[in-house]
C-alpha cells in the first residue's frame, strides 16, 4: 500500500511540474506563471451575460472623484460602447 | 488602446462611449510585468477610491485619452456585474440589452469585433493605408544633363 501511494504522489508531482512548466512557457517565466495563478486566475470570470441579456447597472465614479453616475444613464438613444480596463 | 480610440473617433457621432477603470491588472504589489517597468507604469493596487481616482487621472492625462471616463468604486460593482477584469468590451443597445459581448482580455480582447458591430450598423469607416517610407521620401534630384 505504501508503495502504491508513493507512486500516486510521484505521478501527481510529475503532473504538477509539467503543468507548471507549460504555464511558465505560456506566461513567459516561472515568476509570471506564479503571478497568473496567484493574482489573475481568481479574478478572471467569463460572466453570465449573453447577447440579449439586460445590461446590468452599476454606479460609476467620475474622474473628479466626487460625482457619481450610473452606466444605464448613458444608454438612451444610441448604443453604448462600454470599455473596461486599467492602466497596467 | 489606440484601436479603441480610433473606433471612438470614427463612431462617436453614432454611438456613445464609456471607459470604466477597474482594479489594476499588473500592480507593483501583485503580478507586475516587465513591460510596465519599461513604460514607467508602476502603481500598487489601489486600496482606496482616492488612489483609484489618482491613477485614472494619471492615465487620462498621460495619454490624453479622449473617451468619456468613469471609475469602478471599491466594491467593484461594475467589474463583478460585467466580469470585466482585466479588460473587456460590451456594446449595449438602445433598449438596454447586451448587443455585443467581447471576450476576456487580454487574449480575447478584440476591439476590431466592436468595430465590426458598429460598421455593420452604421457603415465602415475606411482609413487610408499608411504610406510606405518610399512614398513619403522627397523625389530625388535628377542628375544634370551633360553639357553638349
Amino acid at each position: 500500500m505504501n508503495r502504491f501511494w508513493r507512486w500516486v504522489a510521484g505521478i501527481l508531482g510529475v503532473l504538477f511540474l509539467a503543468a507548471f512548466a507549460v504555464l511558465s512557457f505560456i506566461a513567459g517565466s516561472p515568476k509570471d506563471a506564479y503571478g497568473m495563478v496567484r493574482y489573475a486566475l481568481p479574478h478572471m470570470h467569463r460572466g453570465t451575460l449573453k447577447v440579449g441579456s439586460d445590461a446590468p447597472d452599476a454606479r460609476i465614479v467620475a474622474l473628479d472623484g466626487v460625482s457619481r453616475f450610473h452606466i444605464r444613464e448613458r444608454t438612451h438613444e444610441r448604443p453604448l460602447v462600454l470599455v473596461f480596463g486599467s492602466f497596467t | 488602446m489606440g484601436d479603441i480610440v480610433q473606433i471612438y473617433e470614427d463612431y462617436q457621432g453614432r454611438a456613445d462611449f464609456l471607459t470604466v477603470y477597474v482594479r489594476e491588472a499588473h500592480p507593483t504589489d501583485e503580478w507586475q510585468m516587465k513591460s510596465n517597468v519599461k513604460d514607467d507604469v508602476c502603481y500598487a493596487q489601489p486600496k482606496t477610491l482616492a488612489q483609484r481616482v489618482a491613477i485614472a487621472n494619471d492615465f487620462t492625462k498621460r495619454f490624453k485619452f479622449p473617451l468619456p471616463f468613469g471609475i469602478d468604486d471599491m466594491s467593484n460593482a461594475a467589474n463583478d456585474a460585467y466580469a470585466a477584469w482585466p479588460e473587456r468590451i460590451y456594446i449595449i443597445d438602445e433598449s438596454g440589452r447586451i448587443a455585443y459581448r467581447g471576450g476576456m482580455g487580454p487574449f480575447n480582447y478584440k476591439p476590431e469585433e466592436a468595430r465590426e458591430w458598429l460598421a455593420a450598423r452604421y457603415g465602415a469607416v475606411k482609413h487610408d493605408a499608411p504610406k510606405s517610407p518610399a512614398d513619403e521620401a522627397p523625389p530625388r534630384p535628377r542628375p544634370a544633363a551633360p553639357a553638349k
